[in-house]
């Protein structure tokens, strides 16, 4: 049986590491989608702030009521941004349903795949994941119930009490809930993935039951091999932004946009850090089976490539 | 009333001078220690007292309602003999086809009516010593809108009428049905804020009784007088009010009964909860000690010392600014969480704040709601000024002072929000509200009578404090302070008019500013200077490039031109700054749409700024009044990576379902 032993975890980071191409062509998309996003905004700011010496109230510190002016000024410069970066957004979900077949493909081979290698591994499996996503969607239904009714707990809570605390404590409680609740949603359709690609399994709903029997077996392992990520994942996150908010300089450029990127692109390494790991695991979870298992033949040896894996 | 909310995420520090006096915490069983009986304290004589009220209150937690009597004795001081008397009943709002209720609805469609939120005030019985019960003469009167669904205003007609110089007794009494809270009244939990809470007289006022409907814009107006309250309750609660507390006896039956006194204000509140906990302090000024209590709900207990930091600092700062705090005492009422309805809200005497259970040192929400009310003590407590028509007076004013009072405690750019990565001021934060909404109508226009309750909170509170800013530029801070210090200690205790106003700082600056006023307060001229073009040429530029090179003499033809692009018409300083560093200031009267000077330099132009001291916060665009030659994109560079960054990070969390 596999494990979620830090070999493991540190494996995943290594193979992240070591097929950086994967994380730098998302990165690359995110960071193209936000710009073109952004770009209208940038362009109307521009026209009012480049030749404006009250643009220096923005330089030197983050004055609110200036950025509050800007956003009152008859040019409406800031108009759109938010509709334009939600719609760049739902095209990066879809480029990533698209792009999740050849990252996975990637890692669970554990070879560098070629370009034309990594995209036919894309489209090859792109159906199978938009199913899965809108099983995915299915799933979460329950789960923004559960969070509504917190939500009128909270608020009975709150209402009731002549004290703000239990309700703030109930809600942390709940907040914390929630997100462990996702992580393990999330564990749950991971492992579907890479069942799907591992075994070229065309059928969703069979990988979703494998991948919840494999959950079952080895819930914690799992669970803690994901959860340890997302840790790592939001306390650099949060020790990002505290620099970026109070130890850069207010007049500097370069350093916050080096720093911005950088929580970017650790934030999606992060993500892709789970997707590595669950593959490693998975891999070792094969093995472990394939070594057991008593057979009068000799089990196939499991196949560096995902198509040679031969099914449980 | 204080409309704005402000919101903070981080943390900051920052200094203030220590008050002097010992601050106290204690839970009490009983409310404060009472203070000596007013037959013992030496008459003051602040105010003319027009009216006299003695009510006797009993309040039913389970039932959130009051039974009360009430003697209204009033002094007939309008010169001439009266027979028709108004009386306010504020509670009659909280009725689903009130106008209040109507109007809300009218603002903002979404509006739900909750049966909580019902409130009445019941006469059940009205009698005039010597003219008997005249509990069925009294009608509802409409004076406003004619809804005739709204009872917020009653009129009763006497069999006689009232001399002149003659006082006339009323004997009435009411039940109160509270509300859950709304609109600055009503219960929450165990909480209670009680204002507007009884019948309450109109204001006999340029010729006429002046006794408006409750709007859902509109505050009070009333005379000034002396108020005798006892308030029967249970023994656990805790009590505030805007009294001093003469007596408290506690009953057999387990309820206590409190006494207050009060003179030389024109209403009384009181709150009461058994979860308060009670912080005192005092201040002591030119005109005595003053006691201050700070009754902390549950949670929001480190928010105490802030109250009483700001409330000090603005005590000596309005004691040397504007004039003497004459009362003994001032209360300040901290709702519990979810009542901000009640919070930032203004009683002679008595306040009500703001704050949350997580509340940054950085973010001033506690600091400026608190220091807004307070100086309504003086705007609206003393200077009584008319809220239904002209609110301008009181909130516009407080808000222009509550920028000095703030600026000066917590720093100019920092006194709204002082967090490591952000800051903002409370000039900026006026500006911003007025820019809300800043021209659908004067400031001069009566409350209820603006667009909606969004343009009269951006006009009467942001604008008017923006205009009065401006004004300094005109007149100068100093004198405007003045101005404004003669308009108090002349005005005090009595009803003064916008007029009134404006010819003290006419006076005062010894400047005709009709031309000002005229637009900026009874018209809704916008003010937006620009500059619309600004370059230097050679002034031989038909000659070849190499010439001109080798010419090192070359002389610049620099063209500066200004635009009016709005209504309103303002005297402005333009200051146009060459590459050698020389500079030339230009003054236009603002009166044409245009103006362009020009200059012949051997120096190009570096830059060109419309009021270079930045003291026309009045302009609706501050990025125009000014053009670089050379563009500095960093501030477009610094807010295109943040729009960046949050534009990848949406798209990350959305991709999380992929």
């Amino acid at each position: 049986m596999a494990d979620a032993t830090p070999r493991t975890f540190f494996s995943g980071a290594s193979l992240v590491w070591g097929r950086q191409r994967v994380l730098w062509l998302i990165y690359v998309v995110n960071f193209a989608l936000a710009y073109f996003a952004t770009r209208g905004t940038n362009e109307r700011i521009a026209a009012i702030l480049d030749h404006s010496l009250a643009a220096r109230q923005i330089v030197h510190g983050f004055n609110l009521g200036a950025l509050a002016s800007l956003a009152a000024n008859p040019e409406s410069p800031l108009g759109g941004s938010i509709s334009a970066s939600l719609s760049t957004a739902m095209l990066f979900t879809v480029f990533m349903v698209f792009a999740t077949g050849g990252v996975l493909a990637t890692y669970y081979s554990g070879q560098r795949l070629h370009s034309g290698a990594f995209f036919e591994a894309c489209g090859h499996h792109f159906w199978r994941f938009v199913r899965l996503t809108i099983y995915l969607v299915v799933v979460l239904i329950p789960v923004f119930i559960l969070g509504e009714i917190m939500h009128r707990v909270y608020n009975r809570i709150d209402k009731q009490s002549i004290s703000p605390m239990p309700a703030v404590h109930f809600l942390e409680v709940a907040v914390v809930l929630v997100l462990l609740l996702l992580i393990c949603i999330r564990v749950w359709f991971d492992m579907a993935q890479v069942i799907s690609v591992a075994e070229d399994e065309r059928r969703i709903h069979k990988a979703l039951r494998r991948s919840a029997t494999l959950m079952r077996h080895n819930f914690l392992s799992l669970y803690w091999l994901y959860l340890r990520v997302s840790l790592v994942s939001w306390i650099v996150f949060a020790i990002g932004l505290h620099i970026w908010m109070t130890h850069l300089r207010p007049e500097s450029i370069l350093a916050p946009f080096l720093l911005s990127q950088f929580l970017i692109i650790f934030w999606q390494g992060c993500r892709l850090w789970q997707r590595a790991s669950e593959c490693i695991w998975y891999r070792g979870h094969q093995r472990a089976i394939a070594v057991s298992t008593p057979s009068y033949e000799p089990l196939p040896v499991i196949s560096q490539q995902p198509q040679a894996a031969p099914t449980a | 009333m204080r409309f704005q909310i402000v919101l903070a995420l981080a943390f900051a520090g920052v200094a203030l001078p220590a008050g002097s006096g010992q601050t106290t915490v204690t839970r009490h069983a009983a409310s404060p220690t009472p203070v000596a009986s007013p037959e013992a304290a030496p008459q003051k004589t602040l105010s003319t007292r027009v009216v006299a009220y003695q009510i006797d209150a009993h309040l039913d937690p389970p039932k959130h309602t009051i039974v009360a009597t009430e003697t209204l004795r009033y002094r007939n001081l309008t010169g001439q003999p009266q027979k028709t008397f108004p009386f306010h009943l504020y509670l009659n709002a909280f009725q689903p086809q009130s106008t209040f209720i109507t109007e809300e609805r009218r603002d903002d469609p979404d509006y739900q009516w909750k049966p909580a939120s019902f409130g009445a005030i019941n006469i059940s019985h009205l009698e005039v010593t010597g003219m008997g019960d005249l509990t069925n003469q009294f009608h509802f009167i409409q004076p406003d809108d004619r809804n005739e669904a709204d009872h917020t205003v009653m009129q009763i007609e006497l069999p006689r009428a009232v001399p002149a110089g003659a006082e006339v007794e009323f004997k009435i009494a009411f039940n109160d049905q509270m509300p859950e809270v709304v609109a600055r009244t009503g219960y929450l939990r165990d909480f209670y804020m009680v204002g507007q809470w009884f019948p309450k007289v109109g204001v006999w006022w340029k010729g006429a009784w002046n006794c408006h409907q409750f709007h859902n814009t509109t505050e009070f107006f009333a005379d000034f007088g002396s108020f005798d309250v006892k308030v029967t309750l249970p023994q656990n609660e805790i009590v505030g009010a805007g009294g001093d507390l003469i007596s408290s006896t506690n009953n057999p039956d387990g309820t206590k009964t409190l006494t207050f006194h009060s003179e030389d204000v024109h209403d009384f509140s009181w709150s009461a909860s058994p979860s308060f906990t009670d912080v005192e302090d005092s201040w002591t000024g030119s005109a005595g000690t003053v006691k201050l209590h700070v009754l902390m709900s549950p949670g929001h207990l480190a928010s105490a010392p802030r109250y009483i930091q700001v409330l000090k600092g603005t005590l000596a700062l309005y004691d040397q600014w504007i004039g003497p705090y004459p009362y003994d005492r001032l209360t300040v009422i901290d709702p519990p969480h979810g009542g901000s309805e009640a919070g930032g809200m203004e009683y002679p005497t008595l306040i009500t704040a703001d704050t949350y259970w997580f509340m940054p040192k950085g973010a001033f929400l506690p600091e400026v709601v608190t220091q807004h009310e307070f100086g309504h003590q003086y705007w609206y407590g003393m200077v009584a000024t008319n809220e239904f028509e002209e609110a301008w007076l009181d909130e516009g004013i407080n808000s222009y002072m509550e920028t000095k009072g703030m600026d000066a405690l917590y720093g100019k750019d920092t006194s709204v929000f002082n967090l490591p990565f952000a800051q903002m001021g409370e000039d900026d934060e006026e500006r911003v509200a007025y820019l809300h909404k800043p021209d659908t109508d004067p400031i001069a226009r009566f409350a209820w009578r603006f667009y909606d309750s969004g343009a009269y909170g951006a006009i009467t509170y942001g604008k008017t404090t923006t205009v009065l800013l401006t004004l300094e530029k005109i007149i100068g801070e100093e004198t405007l302070r003045q101005a404004l210090h003669t308009y108090f200690m002349r005005y005090r205790f009595t009803h003064p008019t916008g007029e009134d106003f404006i010819k003290t700082v006419e006076e005062v600056s010894g400047k005709d500013l009709r031309w000002y006023f005229d637009q900026a307060i009874s018209g809704t001229q916008m003010l937006d200077y620009k500059i619309l073009d600004a370059h230097s040429d050679p002034v031989n530029w038909y000659e070849s490039e190499d010439t001109a090179v080798k010419n090192s003499d070359v002389l610049y033809r620099t063209y500066v031109t200004v635009q009016r692009k709005d209504d309103f018409v303002f005297p402005v300083d333009v200051k146009i700054t060459f590459d050698d560093e020389k500079s030339v200031i230009e003054h236009w009267d603002g009166r044409d749409r245009w103006v362009r000077y020009v200059y012949d330099r051997k120096s190009q132009l570096v830059s060109a700024e419309i009021d270079p001291e930045h003291q026309i916060w009045l302009d609706r665009d501050f990025f125009n009044n000014s053009y670089t030659v050379t563009p500095d994109n960093r501030a477009t560079k610094k807010l295109s990576n943040i729009l960046g960054f949050a534009s990848e990070w949406i798209a990350q969390l959305l991709a999380w379902i992929a």
